[in-house]
């Protein structure tokens, strides 16, 4: 059985069907990218997992239960977390509660067990705080010392990245979802996350699912590939079978003829009404 | 944190205690009534802005409905301690709203009825006023908890505007034939002990234990989720915090501390009645958390000095003046604002130094001071001129300024601790840290330690992924 089984689902907005009979599995331990033009779904698709948006009809089950009508962070204490595509991090506050932060939901004790330090609490507080350390350890110093008390708007854009990707794993989470963690990174640092990414899968002992546009960084992890093209999986495979799938192609450079223009500009509109959305 | 440290803040922190206490007592014995009374007020209002400083600051949700849950406080304390010879003066007047069902309603009644006798005197006064005002407090959070739920599903300035209405309904709810038998309708409760609300000790006692809930509460796990939903909700959400379950929380644990602010300012006021529950409450909080620093209880109790002062001992704006003083006076300010232009950015070094607007206000005010000195002997400005509310326009022009030149508060987002006033900050890096951060943004030399904590030798993939063999 595989770890996460999307069956099936639909979700429209409105007019627009955003994503149209989506199936996709992802078994434990693997790495797989989503890759597809833009507007193509990704994201909602995404957000359809997390439980952000509800699925119109179809199942989406997670070791065998079902996610539908759970909030996103029942999501999370089921397992699944993510990370956002615009950075969403908490920026007034350090890097060190960024990521203490989405430990949270797994503290036992209410309230005044927080206010009295009762000693149930201290001992979680102490786990809690080396469970940070160990994740933020994955990104090497950059993420250490002076900067676990240096509030989340000091940081470099590719650190703020990094810091989201530990908040992420801090939740304790077996499966993560990746909206674009190399986005808006240069050459050298698209590399250090392809390392990470690796890492988290193979020392962390994660499973992968992830957003991409950088052919090289999906090329490189991805044990599959899928390809969505307005909100309905067009190919799926290896990244070799995939990229040279011809429907794929048609879907990134488009047809060899009068139609393709027509057909770009209907994902322009789909776009933007999926945007708005 | 060494141990030393450790051991040189808990001293200074005794140390500093030291002092407050005996600052009370001079304030206590040797303090005027008038004195006394600011300070208490100070302490009152500061419990009554430092809980709403936990929805508005921490949890990040504009709260404007504070004044109805100190009400609830206020009105049930009221009830509860009422004296004897209060509740037979309101039992005989004509206007009784009452019925003899509430007019029974007080802890005397209840200690008597358990055989307590012993608790019914006015030396055991504190004992049945701390059991009204937890009631007190108990019910206002109940309050909190029926304003939290519609909290969950609206948000910024609509959630903004449920909060008022509440605030207001709560309020207009108490005059009601439905509530006035509890309330006394308009007319309230007058001769309520005074003695705690009135008392530096108590007060202080009361607002150091708040003070301390909430300092307690912000820094653990649970103050930080509320301030992960104060940053970004959604992403809150994403990493796992139940959203409804810890508004719910912020909304009931601060109306609870209003209803405790609102049980002892009745009693400092020794009367409770509807019109003392205005908007203006709210407002006053709204200034000290804004010019404070929205989040920082340290910000929130300078805030709220600063507004208690303003309150207290401004009562001077207020008398009657002739208008050739007011036209002095309005001089005189113009030019220490522009004198307090010219030094502000002189400090900060920026743009012209003098610009035609500096000279515009040097020049009004000179006009003004002049005018104002010069009229009088020629028969202008004599007449006599009163001010009413001149306090709070000085609070509004306050909180305007400091939202131009300051717009975080005085402290921003910064608490008080030992080290921050030492200036020990975690947040810039040691020397060593440096040189570190040296190393890992220069290539050459961190090539073999980012194997070094990577496992992984870097140079030794392959180039590119997609001559790979999959």
């Amino acid at each position: 059985m595989a770890m996460l089984e999307i069956s099936n689902i639909n979700k429209s907005f409105g007019g627009l069907q955003a994503i149209t009979g989506l199936n996709l599995d992802v078994n434990e331990g693997e790495i797989v990218s989503v890759i597809g033009p833009n507007g193509a779904g990704k994201t909602t698709f995404f957000n359809l997992i997390t439980g952000v948006y509800q699925p119109d009809s179809g199942d989406i089950r997670f070791e065998g239960d079902s996610l539908l009508g759970l909030k996103p962070n029942q999501v999370v204490d089921r397992g699944v977390a993510r990370t956002f595509q615009n950075l969403r991090l908490f920026t007034n506050l350090s890097v060190l509660d960024n990521v203490l932060i989405p430990q949270h939901h797994k503290l036992k004790g209410n309230w005044l067990a927080s206010v009295l330090r009762l000693p149930s609490y201290r001992r979680q507080e102490k786990l809690m705080r080396e469970k940070a350390l160990e994740k933020l350890a994955f990104f090497g110093p950059r993420l250490m010392s002076f900067r676990l008390h240096q509030p989340v708007y000091v940081l470099s854009y590719a650190n703020r990245r990094r810091t989201e990707m530990a908040r992420a794993m801090a939740t304790d989470a077996k499966l993560l979802l990746l909206d674009e963690p190399s986005a808006g990174m240069n050459p050298k640092e698209t590399e250090e996350v392809t390392q990470i990414i690796k890492r988290m899968r193979d020392e962390g002992g994660y499973t992968i699912l992830l957003v991409e546009h950088k052919m090289n960084l999906v090329g490189e992890i991805s044990d599959r590939v899928a390809v969505f093209d307005y909100g309905q999986k067009i190919a799926e495979g290896s990244y070799q079978d995939v990229v040279n799938d011809p429907k794929v192609v048609e879907a990134y450079l488009g047809k060899r003829s009068d139609e393709s223009e027509d057909a770009e500009s209907e994902d322009e509109e789909g776009e933007a009404a999926r945007e708005s959305a | 944190m060494t141990d030393d440290k450790r051991t040189r803040n808990i001293i200074l922190t005794l140390v500093g205690i030291g002092i407050v206490a005996v600052g009370l007592y001079f304030v206590d014995s040797y303090g005027s009534t008038k004195l006394t009374q600011a300070c208490a007020l100070f302490a009152i209002w500061g419990i009554a802005a430092v809980s709403l400083n936990l929805i508005n600051g921490v949890t990040g949700i504009l709260s404007l409905g504070h004044h109805g849950f100190m009400l609830v406080g206020g009105y049930i304390t009221a009830l509860l301690i009422l004296p004897d010879a209060g509740r037979e003066r309101i039992a005989s007047s004509a206007r009784n709203q009452m019925n003899d069902f509430t007019l029974g309603l007080s802890i005397s009644n209840g200690f008597r009825a358990l055989g307590l006798d012993g608790l019914t005197t006015d030396d055991t006064l504190w004992v049945r006023f701390l059991i009204a005002l937890f009631i007190g407090g108990l019910v206002a959070g109940l309050f909190g908890l029926l304003v939290g739920i519609p909290s969950l599903r609206l948000r910024g300035d609509y959630l903004a505007i449920v909060t008022f209405g509440f605030g207001e309904i709560i309020r207009l709810l108490a005059s009601t034939r439905l509530f006035s038998p509890f309330t006394n309708g308009s007319l309230g409760f007058s001769g309520i002990p005074s003695g705690i609300g009135k008392s530096v000790w108590w007060t202080f006692l009361f607002l150091a234990i708040t003070v301390a809930v909430m300092a307690k509460l912000k820094f653990s796990s649970h103050g930080r989720a509320l301030q992960g939903i104060r940053e970004d909700e959604i992403a809150a959400e994403a990493m796992g915090v139940n959203l409804a379950r810890h508004k719910v929380l912020a909304f009931t644990l601060s109306a609870f501390f209003a209803g405790i602010a609102g049980g002892l300012w009745v009693s400092w006021l020794a009367t409770a009645r509807l019109d003392v529950f205005l908007f203006f409450l709210t407002f006053f909080f709204l200034v000290a958390i804004s010019v404070g620093g929205t989040g920082s209880i340290t910000g929130v109790l300078l805030g709220t000095a600063l507004v208690v002062f303003v309150q207290q001992y401004g009562d001077p704006l207020e008398r009657t003046y002739s208008v050739a003083t007011w036209v002095i006076a309005g001089g005189a300010l113009l030019i220490v604002a522009a004198a307090a232009t010219l030094l502000y950015r002189n400090l900060k070094r920026s743009r012209p130094r003098l610009n035609a607007a500096v000279y515009v206000l040097l020049g009004l005010g000179a006009v003004g001071i002049i005018a104002g000195l010069v009229g009088p002997s020629m028969g202008y400005f004599a007449e006599d001129f009163r001010a009413f509310g001149m306090r709070r326009i000085l609070l509004a022009v306050l909180l305007i300024v400091i939202m131009i030149f300051r717009p975080e508060g005085v402290m921003g987002r910064a608490e008080f601790s030992w080290s921050w006033l030492f200036r020990e900050r975690r947040n810039e890096p040691t020397d060593e840290e440096r040189a570190q951060d040296a190393w890992l943004s220069n290539p050459e030399l961190n090539k073999q330690k980012n194997a070094a904590f990577s496992d992984k030798n870097v140079d030794d993939r392959t180039p590119d992924p997609r001559e790979r063999d999959m």
